[in-house]
């Protein structure tokens, strides 16, 4: 499968790769703004206590915890690309993936709090993932693991 | 190798599928007596008419046909001859087996109650049957009484409120889901609720359950002597694991299943997982040890590691996402970092620099590193930060695979 790989001591915390995700994932008919909630990125940069940049993106993990606490089905595990796809429409907001991802890296969406906030790797756009194509320091690329 | 499951909730259906990765060719059974595969933490939605039969479902809807599993619905097993190796159908048939799984869950467990015992209009909170009947029967009532605060009640409330009812909730604590929330975090859902419709009734009992001539529930009566109109009771309390059936079969059992570590009963060949071993009672710890009993019966030794895990839950009533594990209720020498503002309250109980508790209400955004600290119980000591800082990043690596690893 393909996987974000991510070279931490090249990232110098520009938050590109935040922008690129809210603008892939646009709800139709929404323009781009920085400040409406319903514009989400998947991904974060964290701060750890030496202040180093931590990419926080998810990792489609091979053993998905999120998928291993998900009661409606919306959580599943594509056969073919190996990635974790989120169905908002099966999802019933109960949040169990939130709280079971050790990362912590789902949440839920700040606009309406009924669904979650997941990673898709871009599949509406080709599956190229649009943070690694607008990421300046390389610090993160696609690989094949 | 043929396996045999029965029950085809959150552990069964997790098992089938952990087998079918690994066993291409391996025969699998599901035999269920429900007659559709859905999630029961959906139930309300479904008693609300937000959503049907279908949409409970869990799985895809070919995932019998594609995973090639043969399923027996609405079948019940009458017993297990584990000498003979063969599950015997109330039907009649009888499926044998090499490796059998039983996942039968838990079912509603109703307290003494004088008057209860056969009354009308009184259901439990558990299965598609229950939740069909709730929703017919609240089609004409007009006096709903939940007993029970905790999330299966507060579910049935939800529900109930979103059909225009105003249920009445009897619980014996404080605080509405004492088991889950602290009084805090439980009042600001006790706020919703009530402004929604709902009342209720806390520190009260149950004492007398009343009933009309043709044997309907007419009222409930408090241990203060109130008496509440009733058309409509839903038992909420407490459930228990589905074993009486397996009294004759020589298994081990307590409260639950017994198992070994690796999900084994007593019984050769024969293992247990989900809410019918009594371990715990969510949604992930019966699938988790699903996978795990599955991976057992390949013949893969897998011990599972959560038999005590600690209490966690998730939950969202009107808009409002609360996240709480471990134990939130403080005892001498713990130490309580609290925060508060109009839409958040957060509450972290310490242990020697070890987070033993948490409550997240308002924003439970990118929260789940909470329950790794406190299930793995991870000394923050050498982390320099605010609690309210740590995160990931401060135990943040990355295997050669890109997969995310915790080390601290």
């Amino acid at each position: 499968m393909k996987r974000i790989m991510i070279e931490t001591e090249k990232c110098k915390g520009c938050k590109n790769c935040a922008i690129a995700c809210m603008k892939a994932h646009m709800p139709d008919g929404v323009p781009f703004s920085l400040t409406d909630t319903r514009l989400e990125a998947r991904n974060v940069i964290l701060l750890d206590k030496d202040k180093q940049y931590r990419p926080l993106f998810c990792r489609h993990c091979d053993n998905p915890s999120c998928i291993k606490s998900c009661m409606s089905g919306a959580m599943t595990k594509d056969s073919a690309t190996g990635h974790v796809y989120y169905d908002p429409k099966q999802c019933a907001g109960c949040f169990m993936c939130v709280m079971s991802c050790p990362f912590g890296v789902l949440k839920p969406d700040r606009a309406t709090k009924t669904t979650v906030i997941k990673c898709d790797f871009c599949k509406d756009h080709g599956s190229e993932p649009s943070c690694v194509k607008q990421c300046i320091n390389q610090a993160i690329h696609v690989e094949e693991v | 190798m043929k396996h045999v499951i029965i029950g085809a909730g959150a552990a069964g259906i997790t098992a089938a599928k952990t087998i079918r990765e690994r066993h291409i060719n391996d025969e699998i059974v599901i035999i269920s007596t429900d007659e559709a595969v859905y999630s029961r933490c959906m139930l309300h939605h479904y008693i609300s008419g937000q959503r049907s039969l279908q949409a409970l479902s869990f799985v895809t809807d070919d995932f019998f046909k594609d995973n090639n599993i043969k399923w027996l619905s609405n079948v019940t097993v009458a017993h297990i001859d584990t000498k003979g190796r063969q599950v015997v159908l109330e039907c009649g048939g009888y499926e044998s087996y090499d490796r059998l799984l039983i996942a039968t869950g838990a079912q509603s467990a109703f307290p003494d109650i004088k008057g209860l015992s056969g009354t009308l209009g009184v259901f439990g909170l558990r299965d598609l049957p229950d939740a069909r009947a709730i929703a017919e029967k609240a089609v004409k009532a007009e006096h709903v009484v939940i007993l029970g605060a905790g999330l299966v009640g507060m579910d049935a409330a939800y529900g109930l409120l979103a059909l225009g009812k105003k249920p009445v909730v009897v619980e014996m604590a404080k605080n509405i889901l004492s088991v889950n929330l602290d009084s805090m975090a439980a009042a600001a859902y006790q706020e919703q609720f009530e402004q929604a419709g709902a009342s209720f009734k806390l520190e009260a009992k149950i004492c007398e359950v009343l009933s009309d001539a043709r044997g309907a529930i007419s009222s409930v009566e408090l241990s203060d002597g109130e008496q509440l109109p009733c058309d409509l009771l839903i038992i909420a309390t407490s459930i228990r694991p589905n074993v009486k059936w397996l009294e004759s079969s020589g298994i081990s059992l307590e409260r639950g299943v017994v198992v070994d570590k690796y999900l084994t009963t007593s019984a050769e060949g024969v293992y247990a997982a989900g809410d019918v071993t009594g371990i715990s009672g969510t949604w992930p710890d019966a699938m988790s040890q699903g996978e795990t009993a599955a991976m057992n019966m390949c013949g893969c030794a897998v011990a599972y590691s959560d038999f005590i895990p600690p209490m966690k839950c998730t939950m969202s009533f009107f808009g409002i996402p609360t996240l709480s594990v471990g134990r939130f209720i403080a005892s001498d020498g713990d130490e309580v970092t609290l925060r508060m503002s109009k839409d958040r309250y957060e509450k972290v109980v310490m242990r020697d620099d070890i987070p033993v508790g948490v409550i997240l209400q308002g924003d439970i955004s990118r929260s789940g590193y909470w329950q790794y600290l406190i299930k793995n119980q991870v000394s923050t000591a050498g982390i320099q930060k605010p609690i309210w800082k740590v995160s990931f990043a401060d135990a943040y690596s990355i295997e050669s695979n890109g997969e995310y690893k915790w080390v601290l």
